[in-house]
């Protein structure tokens, strides 16, 4: 994957990068707005990850002149302000996904990962499959090797999720930012309780596991 | 009007003067040559009428009318005003007033001179008339005046109220309009005006500090929080020092959570969100949280249960009631023992309660819960920050609410109630 990183922290830059390296992404990177700007319209790139706050030119502004020149490079902004504000702006301004410092390196990759894949064009599916995994968005029904299986709509809306990131690890916040609509931590276990719910539906009467635990980072659903 | 004044008192004067020049000279008619001569040229002036007619009436001792063009006269000295009885005419329309003076002359005969007050009648009416159209006139002028004045007022009252409310609703950028003409009105709103520059410049300080320390202290923090996770990609590290660095890393997390929620929490308070407000179905938010969270009570081993009405819906912020709703139920998961039945309910006009029969809360310490960084002795082994519930009453005071805290006998109920719509 190409990856452009503009971001001016200079303690914060290496890491990235050497992240992106050992992840086997080639990558370019810019300190200040302008030159991040100029090198995003001119390269051609998978993925942009701008940091919000930029010398020369804010990262607001670079997505807003971005989206206007018509390149729709999907684009994760970071920031350090969590506000509540703060999100929604950098969503309007037409960034694909938000990210507030500071972040685990798993998180970053898991998001990038996700926006890459992510279809330009969004076809109208009325089915996903992964392996005998069959789910029928139109009739809400979901069968495993042809058996139907009884989710309740939570477990529904987890796996259709999970089926939609195409084996790619999703994170926990992942999950409740997009399941459930979550913009802050909960401090019980909502996709813990979810999630094995929905692992003893999936896996019941049969020997191998559909969703695997990838720890410390999220999970990911297996072909 | 002083015109017409001055013509009516020329007119009135006329009159009285033109009556006294024939009285007077009957008096004295009558001591030299007697009253049968005054009678006499009575008579004769009679039949000569002039205008405006000279009217006149003579009784005989016994108060019998002898003759006159006056049908009757009291019997009453001095000046008479008497409505017109005119011995040849019929009443006239408008009736005229005969004004005029009346004595005994010798010989016992009452004689009375008057004349037709006609013209004094009618500049007197015309004074009245004008006096009561130009009352009438002032009083409307007046009125209108008035009405035109205290609507000016009034809309100007009413600018500084709207402005106000549009502060305390969250658009602090917003002054009074002033006229630039002094008066109170302007003065006022310029010292409110003022007041709200002053009460946006601690905001604006408040926010950029914020916004300052947000910046300030969290880079450093993510530089560690990546120099940890750095090191624990390392391999060949002992597992104490693997463990360790989790720990590490947990730490630092846990620190930018409090970090962040007070952040929120001071974000909230600026009420900056109120823009936002928009109308919501409290029904729909209550079970989306109850759909999420009645599998979590479960496996925590409670029981959530719902009591949500149809149809309620309030104006507020989703994202900030939503939380308060799951920060209300989450703290009855989090804090009651085992078993313990929590009720998430919707109740008509747009109230928002969670209650369950777990330990409760002492009274004394209800109030001191909702402030940040308070734990109850018996929370204190739970993980958690102590901002839960200061974060929810922020919410409920963006709300223009109040987060009610109640015995539940046992156990606690929390409310707030809604502007409902």
């Amino acid at each position: 994957m190409k990856v452009l990183l503009i971001e001016d922290d200079v303690a914060m830059v290496p890491h990235i990068l050497r992240e992106l390296s050992v992840n086997g992404h080639q990558f370019s990177n810019a300190v200040d707005g302008q030159s991040g700007m100029s090198q995003a319209l001119t390269g051609d790139f998978d993925v942009l990850i701008i940091d919000r706050m930029l010398p020369a030119m804010d990262g607001l502004s670079i997505v807003k002149a971005l989206r206007r020149n018509g390149n729709q490079t999907p684009v994760l902004l970071l920031t350090t302000m969590g506000g509540l504000d703060d999100r929604v702006e950098g969503l309007e301004a037409g960034a694909d996904d938000y990210l507030v410092k500071p972040f685990a390196m798993s998180e970053l990759l898991a998001r990038m990962n996700a926006l890459a894949r992510r279809p330009h064009i969004n076809a109208v599916q009325t089915t996903l499959r992964v392996n005998t995994l069959e789910m029928d968005l139109l009739r809400r029904e979901v069968r495993r090797d042809g058996q139907l299986l009884d989710l309740q709509p939570q477990e529904f809306k987890l796996l259709e999720y999970l089926m939609r990131s195409d084996g790619r690890v999703v994170t926990k916040s992942m999950l409740l930012e997009h399941v459930w609509n979550f913009n802050f931590d909960p401090q019980t276990t909502v996709v813990e309780t979810h999630m094995s719910r929905l692992r003893t539906k999936l896996d019941k009467g049969f020997t191998k596991a559909m969703i695997i635990t990838q720890r410390g980072v999220g999970y990911r659903l297996v072909a | 009007m002083l015109n017409l004044l001055a013509t009516n008192h020329a007119l009135e004067d006329q009159l009285r003067s033109r009556v006294h020049d024939d009285f007077n000279s009957f008096s004295d008619e009558a001591e030299s040559e007697g009253t049968d001569s005054v009678i006499k040229e009575i008579s004769e002036r009679i039949a000569k009428p002039t205008f405006p007619g000279s009217y006149f009436y003579v009784a005989d001792s016994n108060g019998k009318r002898l003759l006159g063009n006056l049908k009757d006269v009291p019997i009453a000295f001095g000046w008479q005003r008497l409505p017109g009885t005119f011995a040849d005419k019929p009443a006239r329309e408008p009736a005229h007033e005969v004004w005029g003076q009346g004595k005994v002359f010798p010989g016992g005969y009452f004689v009375f001179v008057g004349q037709d007050a006609y013209r004094v009648n009618v500049a007197e009416n015309t004074l009245i008339m004008s006096y009561l159209g130009s009352g009438v006139l002032a009083i409307v002028a007046a009125l209108a005046a008035g009405l035109l004045l205290s609507r000016g007022f009034l809309s100007r009252i009413d600018a500084i109220n709207h402005t106000s409310q549009s502060i305390m609703q969250g658009h602090l950028k917003q002054r009074i309009a002033t006229r630039g003409t002094s008066d109170e009105i302007d003065n006022l709103s310029n010292n409110l005006n003022r007041l709200f520059d002053s009460n946006q410049a601690l905001l604006d300080s408040l926010q950029h500090v914020t916004v300052n320390i947000a910046h300030d202290l969290r880079t450093p923090l993510s530089r560690l929080r990546n120099r940890l996770e750095e090191i624990q990609q390392q391999s060949g590290l002992p597992p104490r020092s693997k463990q360790r660095l989790n720990e590490a890393i947990a730490d630092s997390d846990q620190l930018l959570a409090t970090f962040s929620a007070l952040l929120r929490i001071a974000q909230i308070e600026s009420g900056s969100r109120k823009k936002a407000f928009t109308n919501i179905s409290l029904t729909e938010l209550a079970e989306k949280v109850f759909a999420i969270y009645h599998a979590v009570a479960e496996d925590e081993g409670h029981t959530l249960v719902a009591k949500i009405a149809p149809d309620i819906k309030c104006l507020g912020d989703t994202e900030l009631l939503f939380q308060l709703c799951v920060n209300l139920v989450e703290n009855a998961i989090r804090h009651t023992p085992n078993g313990t039945e929590i009720i998430l309910r919707i109740k008509c006009p747009a109230t928002l309660e969670v209650s369950d029969n777990g330990r409760g809360i002492d009274a004394k310490q209800r109030s001191k819960v909702q402030e940040r960084f308070y734990r109850l002795e018996q929370s204190r082994t739970t993980p958690g920050n102590g901002l839960g519930l200061a974060l929810v009453a922020a919410i409920a005071a963006l709300h223009g609410s109040s987060l009610a805290l109640e015995d539940n006998g046992p156990g606690l109920i929390t409310s707030i109630a809604l502007q409902p719509i």
